[in-house]
C-alpha cells in the first residue's frame, strides 16, 4: 500500500491505483473529459494534469500509478496554467454554440472554463467546420464541431456493449467521430454514450430542444422496466408545462450503483417511461346513477367508491364466505402495498389472493435486461403472492367465471391481454364487485365496475425488490397525476372502513410492518436501505454486474 | 447507404489472405499488420480501398469495420475514392515552394486536366498536392506512380506525363 501526498494530505492506497482515484478517493476532484471510472484510461485529453514533485514536467492524473512518498499538487499554479493550455487548444475549433446547445448547463467544457479559462482567447482563425446534426441511431445525435474526441463514447461501444459501432475518422484538426458508413449506432444500450459524452458533441434525440437543463428537478428512484432495478435519477419539470409538452418526466439518467447497474442504462428503460403522463387514469369512474349497472360509467369520488366497496366487503366478511373474493395482485405494486393486501384480503378477509400473472418473457441479454418485465417479482414471491405459495391469477379468474367468486379486485394487470375480451366481459356481468385499480387506461378498465385511478411508481414511496434480492427504495418524484392516488393510501383507507387495526401511517411505516413480519426484511428500515439498497437475507451474495454479453 | 454483409467481411482474394497470414507472423499483434495490409490491398485492388474491401480487411483481421476504416482515414496515402489510372504526387513544402513548386502543380494540372485532389475526366491521371516526399536536396519534384522525377520544370512536367498511357 504506497501512500502518498494530495495537496498536503497524506493518503495510502492500493498498488497500481492511478492519482485521479486516489484523489477521488480523498474527496479531491480532478478536472476530466476522457477518463471515466468504467472504461479503459486513453489519456488523450490532457485536463487532468497535476503537478508532482521531483517530475519536471506536468503529469495527467489519469494515468499515472502512484508511487510510495509522491507528492502531488492538483490546484497549484503550474497544474492550472496546464490545465488552461489545454483548455485553449481544446477550444480552438469548438464552435461555441451553447446558447442552442442541448449540454449547456451540464457541460464539462462550460465548468472548467469556468476554474481554468482564458476569459480573454486568442484564437483568431478559421475554425474547422465539420458536420452537425448526424442520427447516429434511433437515440443519438452527434455534432461533429462539438466533439473534442476524448473517445469515450468509442471505448463504451468497444469495451461495454462490445458493438464496436464508433471510430474516429481523419486526422488532427479534421478529426471526428462516427459510426462505419452505412451503419447506425443502434445496440440495447446506446444512448449511455450521451451521458459519457463530457461535451454536447452527443445528445439524446428524445431530448433535443426540450428544455435548459437547469429547468429540470431532479429525484432518485429506480428503473421499474424489469427485475434489475436500475438506479436512476428522474429529471422532471412541474412549472413549466410548454417545455415538454405538458409531461412531467424529461428524461431519466443512470445513478451509479456497483451492485446492480453500475453507471448504465438500457435504451428500453430509458425510454420506457412516457406512460408515467399519458393516457393516465384520473378520476374515479362507478357505476354512476344507474344501481347494479355493470360498467364504470359515472365519475365518481374516492369516498363514494371506497364507501361502496368497503361496505360490499365488509357483508361478504359478515357472511364468513370469503374465499368468494379473489385479488389480483401484480408484480409492479410496492412490497408495502403488497403487504397491505395481504393483512387485508388475505389474511383478514380470507380472500384469494395472487400477483402470479400470465405474462410473455421479454427481451433479455446478459447485462442490464432481464426477461422479467416486473421490477418486483422477488418481493412478491418472498410475501408468498406467487405460486407455489398463491393460486395463479388464472384460477381465480376460472374460478369467477365459474361462479365460486363474487368480488373481484385487479390491482393494475390487464386482464384483457391476458385472458381475452370475452372473458373479462363475462366477469363484468357474473361478478357482483369488479374492481380495477391501475394507473393507466386499458380494456379492463373499461370492463371493470369501479375504475380507480392509481399512483405511478414514481409518484409514491415504498421499496421493490430486484432479482438479486436487493431491496430497493423507488423514492418519490413527484405527486400523484389528477384524482390519482397512492395503491398504499387506497389500501390504508380501505382498511380503515373495514375496521382493521392498521397503526401505519404512511410507507415507511408500513415497511417498519412488513420487517417485522417477514425474516427475509427483518432489521431493515428506509434508513438502512438508503439509496444503494440492501440484500435481503437469506440470499445469496450478489455477483457485481459483470461484462455484458 | 451500403450494407456490410456477411459476404462482403470474407471476400479478400485467396493470394492476399496466404499473404496476410504470413504477414501478420512478423508481428505480436495480428492487427499490427493492418497497415501494410491495407497497402498491399490498394496496390492489388484497383488502387484505391473501397467499402468492400475494408470490409473484407476488417473480416480478415477480426475487427470491427469502423476501426478499418479509421486507420485508412488516418493516413493520406490510403485513397477512399476511386482515383485515375496513375498517381501524381506534387510536393509542395518549403524546399520545393522555394524552388517553384507551384508552377510545377500548375503545369501538373494542365498536363494532367486535373484540379489538385482530383482525378481527370478521362481516368489516366488523380492529382495529389503532397508536404514532402524526402527529396528536399533536389527540389522541386513530383513522384509519378511512386516513381520520384527529381529537380524538374515546368517544361519536364509535359515530358513525364506525357508518356504514359
Amino acid at each position: 500500500m504506497p501512500s502518498l501526498t494530495i495537496d498536503g494530505r497524506e493518503v495510502s492506497v492500493p498498488k497500481g491505483t492511478t492519482v485521479i482515484q486516489a484523489a477521488e478517493k480523498m474527496g479531491v476532484f480532478i478536472p476530466r473529459y476522457c477518463y471515466h471510472p468504467g472504461l479503459s484510461v486513453a489519456g488523450n485529453c490532457r485536463i487532468c494534469l497535476v503537478e508532482v514533485e521531483n517530475l519536471p514536467k506536468l503529469q495527467v492524473a489519469c494515468n499515472l500509478p502512484v508511487t510510495e512518498g509522491m507528492v502531488v499538487h492538483t490546484g497549484s499554479e503550474q497544474a492550472e496554467d496546464g490545465r488552461r493550455a489545454v483548455l485553449e487548444f481544446l477550444l480552438a475549433n469548438h464552435p461555441l454554440d451553447c446558447p442552442v446547445c442541448d449540454q449547456s448547463g451540464e457541460c464539462d467544457l462550460q465548468n472548467f472554463y469556468m476554474n481554468f479559462g482564458l476569459y480573454d482567447p486568442r484564437f483568431r482563425e478559421q475554425k474547422v467546420k465539420k458536420q452537425k446534426a448526424v442520427q447516429l441511431g434511433p437515440h443519438v445525435m452527434l455534432d461533429q464541431e462539438r466533439c473534442i474526441l476524448c473517445s469515450r463514447c468509442v471505448r463504451f461501444t468497444d469495451e461495454i456493449t462490445k458493438t464496436g459501432e464508433i471510430g474516429i475518422f481523419q486526422r488532427g484538426d479534421r478529426a471526428k467521430i462516427g459510426v462505419y458508413p452505412g451503419t447506425e449506432l443502434e445496440n440495447p444500450y446506446s444512448a449511455n454514450v450521451v451521458d459519457i459524452c463530457p461535451v454536447g458533441a452527443l445528445t439524446e434525440r428524445a431530448f433535443r430542444f426540450k428544455a435548459r437543463v437547469w429547468y429540470l428537478s431532479s429525484a432518485q428512484t429506480v428503473c421499474n422496466g424489469c427485475s434489475q432495478g436500475c438506479n436512476m435519477d428522474m429529471h422532471y419539470v412541474l412549472d413549466r408545462p410548454h417545455l415538454n409538452e405538458g409531461a412531467r418526466v424529461v428524461r431519466v439518467k443512470p445513478r451509479y450503483n456497483p451492485d446492480v447497474n453500475q453507471w448504465w442504462l438500457c435504451d428500453e428503460g430509458r425510454y420506457g417511461l412516457e406512460w408515467i403522463d399519458k393516457a393516465r387514469l384520473q378520476e374515479v369512474r362507478g357505476p354512476g346513477d344507474t344501481a347494479n349497472a355493470d360498467t364504470n360509467s359515472g365519475k365518481a369520488t374516492w369516498e363514494q367508491a371506497l364507501g361502496a366497496i368497503s361496505k360490499s366487503l365488509a357483508e361478504w366478511k359478515a357472511e364468513d364466505v370469503g374465499a368468494r373474493i379473489g385479488v389480483i395482485a401484480s408484480a409492479k405494486l410496492t412490497n408495502e402495498e403488497l403487504f397491505l393486501i395481504r393483512e387485508i384480503f388475505r389474511d383478514a378477509l380470507g380472500a384469494q389472493v395472487s400477483a402470479w400473472v400470465p405474462e410473455d418473457p421479454g427481451t433479455c441479454d446478459e447485462f442490464l435486461v432481464k426477461a422479467d418485465k416486473n421490477p418486483n417479482t422477488r418481493g412478491a414471491t418472498l410475501l408468498n403472492l406467487t405460486s407455489p405459495d398463491a393460486p395463479e391469477a388464472e384460477r381465480i379468474v376460472d374460478e369467477a367465471l365459474a361462479g365460486n367468486i363474487d368480488l373481484l379486485w385487479v390491482f393494475g394487470y390487464d386482464l384483457v391481454e391476458g385472458f381475452g375480451e370475452q372473458k373479462v366481459r363475462e366477469l363484468g356481468e357474473k361478478l357482483k364487485l369488479f374492481v380495477y385499480s391501475g394507473t393507466n387506461e386499458n380494456p379492463t378498465q373499461a370492463l371493470a365496475h369501479w375504475g380507480l385511478p392509481s399512483a405511478a411508481y414514481v409518484e409514491k414511496d415504498g421499496t421493490f425488490v430486484n432479482h438479486h434480492g436487493r431491496v430497493q427504495r423507488i423514492g418519490r418524484v413527484f405527486s400523484p397525476l389528477g384524482d390519482s392516488r397512492e395503491d398504499w393510501r387506497i389500501l390504508l383507507e380501505l382498511g380503515g372502513l373495514l375496521g382493521l387495526q392498521l397503526d401505519w401511517r404512511d410507507p415507511q411505516e408500513i415497511f417498519l410492518g412488513l420487517a417485522d413480519a417477514e425474516t427475509a426484511f427483518a432489521g431493515m428500515s428506509y434508513g438502512t436501505i438508503g439509496d444503494q439498497g440492501v440484500e435481503v437475507a437469506c440470499t445469496k451474495p450478489t455477483e457485481g454486474v459483470t461484462a455484458p454479453w | 447507404m451500403h450494407e456490410v454483409t456477411h459476404e462482403t467481411r470474407n471476400n479478400l482474394p485467396p493470394t492476399l489472405v496466404a499473404e496476410f497470414t504470413e504477414l501478420c507472423t512478423h508481428y505480436p499483434e495480428r492487427r499490427a499488420a493492418l497497415i501494410p495490409a491495407l497497402h498491399r490491398c490498394q496496390e492489388e485492388l484497383g488502387g484505391w480501398l473501397s467499402p468492400e474491401t475494408l470490409e473484407a480487411v476488417a473480416g480478415f483481421f477480426e475487427l470491427e469495420p469502423v476501426e478499418v476504416f479509421g486507420v485508412a482515414s488516418f493516413y493520406p496515402m490510403f485513397h477512399l475514392r476511386p482515383r485515375g489510372k496513375h498517381l501524381v504526387s506534387v510536393c509542395h513544402n518549403i524546399s520545393c515552394d522555394l524552388r517553384g513548386a507551384q508552377d510545377i502543380l500548375d503545369e501538373a494540372c494542365k498536363a494532367s486536366g486535373c484540379t489538385p485532389g482530383g482525378t481527370s475526366d478521362d481516368g489516366r491521371f488523380t492529382l495529389v498536392r503532397v508536404e514532402c516526399q524526402g527529396a528536399c536536396t533536389s527540389a522541386p519534384m513530383l513522384a509519378l506512380d511512386g516513381v520520384y522525377h527529381e529537380g524538374i520544370t515546368p517544361e519536364d512536367v509535359h515530358r513525364i506525363l506525357g508518356g504514359v498511357q
